[in-house]
């Protein structure tokens, strides 16, 4: 699962100068006739460490993303639920396992970027950070959140590094029953007792202010990536991939009888969705680590990370040498 | 055939399942190396869809439905053996119960794949390959840090003495052994503990683990008769703590 | 103790302040590559990371073949395939590969081919090689069918860890596991009642 990221922050184009003008040009007329980029081809710097930077954070997202929903693993009511629970969080670890993988070709290695994730230089999207108090909040991210990484997935997906495309195909081929199990569990409360309504509708009046902000930051205040989407790096802007998932799903959710905590949310006469400016000082606090349960997510990570070092110790080869893995 | 020696039998085997199915679950997004973790929790909900398929059997058989059997009984009326419901602690730990329990279960099963009750032995040659896997990761988790380094071989040596006395209860015998052997639905716990020493002995001996003699482990008893430990509460309340919010909702 | 919402969480031991991580505490990589179906050609799925190849194997069959279908898998040190160049556009890498020395060697050669950028790399045929630049350039005499191919593995049979045939029963029970199909999640009918009942 993963959001836009924060791009505040501009992006440094000034080693693009120092590229060679021959190679640049091949490299930006193979990805003009939508040709992927493989792991030995020749690519600028620039290139190289943007996609690491996305790639790894997606990863992050990912491992990170497993923590909120797998609060509800050990109590998911009934048997069908604990077992496709188990299953999409088993999927969330597996996901990441995948774009660690397609980062890794670029030649950053998965124990730096775990190691990067761990001592916060990395980020992961924000919406990870804030708590699921109830089994409502659960499903809204089953469903919902699901349904925002679809989107961004679809679209990277006919990005340009090879890679990271691979893993978006069979990512986005899992995610087909996630999204599907969301929808599916948050139709059950909107149709069940009122006590399940009312669950579900007060974590939607929690999450969506998050959700809001799970695509970045307004268009207008962020930096400029056009180098990112000639490269088919990034492969649309935050605003466009805003305006497709409340498209899609907002009438989903106004059909169950649900409310939306806006007052100015509606589709206008162009067609694109008119909503209250979200909060981005609100935003820039919790990705810089000021959210209610940062601190926990990496927590926890850096456990597991060390409970499990015994294992990794004990079966570790020292005379082994490190590779890169191939595709 | 005895309807109460067969219930018996699958009310214990679905429980044990269930209860260390959520057990492992436990470590879902928390494992030693991702790969390790997504095949663990791989592992955990095969182990909670055979105990679904188990308690189904019983449905059949007039018990009620698996969401209110597995949800709604307190811990006096399970019938697991101790050694699943004990706390994960550490990876070490985890590992041998994996490895102590797994053989027996699949042991169980190849037993059970001759039961004169059809619809058990259709469930145990359907399980066989699941069964087979488990069995493989686990042999292969002990023979490998069993051999390697001074702490995970001291690590896996405490968990193994620890584990054994509760091992056992695993064998613990039912009040019906002589009516299930007699009327060939399972040819009883006595004989299943034969094999299974025996296939423990033979990857313990590929390690530079010390196997406990198995003369003076004194077995932890009480489970199959409803007599847990203090951790069993409160598995099942975390377990059942969002379905009790209304039993007769649909989630 | 960490407070939180997660009673797994809660229940975490204190551990220490990490050292950072040693260089392979991840361990190296192994490559995976399964058959979807029987009678259909493997293809290369990832990467696994493992301390071996045993171990890789193991780890291999969950992280790739979990879901929809499979009906073989094997695994292979990723310093064990041997890769040609990556050619673009109309060139065949094929055109690329060199006349090899000729040994007397009879080791099998898995032989995969790229036919599209983007794509995985799918089964093309075994040759038999003392080496992987012969078994490449076998490839090129016996395998090329002249279509345009942009990358070449050749991986050493006795290198890799296969599938036995009394393992592939480890995959029987896939196509049934349907709490992990979208399928399987139909809301519509409830969807349906409940519009109605709140519609009347």
């Amino acid at each position: 699962m993963y959001g836009g990221g924060n791009t505040f922050e501009g992006i440094k184009t000034d080693s693009i100068a120092n590229e060679d003008p021959i190679l640049l040009a091949a490299f930006e007329a193979r990805i003009e006739r939508g040709e992927k980029i493989e792991p030995t081809d020749w690519m600028p710097q620039l290139y190289r460490k943007q996609l690491i930077r996305m790639i790894e954070q997606h990863a992050h997202s990912e491992i990170i993303g497993a923590l909120p929903e797998g609060t509800w693993i050990t109590r998911a009511p009934g048997f069908k639920r604990k077992m496709s629970l188990m299953a999409k969080v088993q999927d969330e670890v597996g996901h990441a396992q995948l774009l660690y993988s397609a980062a890794e070709t670029l030649g950053k290695p998965r124990e730096q970027m775990i190691e990067d994730l761990i001592n916060g230089k990395s980020k992961y999207s924000n919406i990870f950070n804030y708590p699921t108090f109830t089994w409502a909040d659960c499903c809204f991210i089953s469903w919902l959140v699901d349904a925002g990484a679809i989107v961004n997935q679809l679209a990277n997906a006919k990005g340009s590094y090879g890679p990271y495309c691979r893993a978006l195909d069979r990512i986005c081929a899992e995610e087909s029953f996630h999204l599907k199990y969301g929808h599916h569990c948050v139709i059950y409360l909107a149709s069940g007792t009122d006590k399940q309504r009312q669950m579900f509708q007060e974590a939607l009046n929690r999450w969506w202010p998050p959700m809001m902000h799970f695509f970045g930051p307004a268009d207008k205040i962020s930096a400029h990536t056009e180098v990112l989407m000639r490269w088919k790096v990034k492969m649309g802007t935050n605003d466009e991939m805003r305006n497709q998932f409340l498209d899609m799903y907002v009438p989903k959710i106004w059909e169950l009888g649900f409310t939306i905590p806006d007052e100015k949310l509606k589709k206008n006469e162009s067609g694109k969705w008119d909503y209250t400016e979200p909060d981005w000082e609100e935003f820039k606090r919790v990705i810089n680590g000021d959210g209610p349960c940062n601190k926990e997510r990496l927590e926890v990570r850096r456990i597991a990370e060390e409970r499990g070092k015994w294992v990794r110790d004990a079966l570790k080869s020292p005379k082994a040498k490190y590779i890169m893995p191939l595709a | 055939m005895n309807n109460q020696a067969l219930k018996e039998l699958l009310y214990k085997m679905a429980d044990d399942q269930l209860i260390l199915g959520h057990r492992n679950s436990e470590w879902t997004g928390m494992g030693p190396l991702l790969e390790e973790d997504i095949a663990f929790s791989s592992m955990a909900q095969d182990k909670i869809g055979q105990s679904l398929a188990l308690y189904t059997l019983l449905q059949e058989l007039g018990e009620r439905d698996p969401d209110t059997v597995a949800f709604t009984r307190s811990a006096n009326q399970f019938h697991n053996c101790q050694l699943v419901e004990l706390p994960n602690q550490e990876y070490d730990f985890s590992l041998i119960r994996h490895f102590l329990f797994d053989t027996a279960e699949a042991l169980r099963f190849e037993m059970l794949s001759e039961s004169s009750y059809e619809p058990l032995a259709q469930l145990a040659r359907k399980i066989r390959g699941e069964l087979r896997y488990h069995t493989l990761h686990a042999n292969t988790w002990i023979k490998q840090l069993g051999t390697a380094t001074p702490e995970s071989i001291e690590r896996l040596q405490k968990s193994l003495e620890y584990a054994m006395p509760f091992a056992l209860g695993i064998f613990e015998p039912s009040p019906y052994e002589n009516e299930l052997i007699s009327s060939n639905i399972f040819l009883g716990e006595e004989n299943l503990k034969k094999r299974w020493m025996e296939k423990v002995e033979s990857v313990i001996s590929q390690t530079n683990l010390n196997l406990p003699d198995w003369n003076l482990v004194k077995p932890e008893l009480g489970g199959r008769l409803g007599t847990h430990t203090a951790h069993l509460q409160p598995l099942l309340d975390e377990m059942s703590e969002v379905f009790k919010i209304d039993p007769t909702a649909e989630w | 103790m960490l407070k939180s919402l997660d009673p797994r969480v809660t229940r975490l031991p204190v551990v220490e302040i990490a050292k950072p991580k040693a260089q392979l505490d991840q361990f190296g990589t192994y490559e995976v590559f399964v058959e979807p179906k029987s009678g259909k050609p493997f293809q290369h799925e990832g990467s696994v990371h493992a301390p071996n190849l045993e171990m890789a194997y193991i780890l291999a069959k969950e992280t790739f073949t979990r879901r929809f279908t499979c009906s073989s898998l094997y695994v292979v040190d990723t310093r064990d395939v041997y890769v040609s160049s990556m050619t673009e556009g109309e060139q065949n890498v094929f055109d690329l590969i060199e006349q090899s020395e000729s040994t007397n060697g009879t080791s099998d050669f898995e032989i995969y081919q790229l036919i599209k950028r983007g794509k995985q790399h799918v089964f093309l045929g075994s040759v038999k090689a003392g080496t992987p630049q012969e078994a490449m350039a076998t490839a090129k005499t016996k395998l090329n069918t002249g279509k345009i191919v942009y990358n070449i593995w050749a991986i050493e049979a006795n290198k890799i860890r296969f599938t036995t045939e009394e393992e592939k029963e480890y995959w029987i029970t896939l196509p049934e596991k349907k709490f992990r199909d979208a399928s399987n999640y139909k809301g519509g009918d409830k969807l349906k009642r409940f519009l109605e009942k709140v519609n009347s």
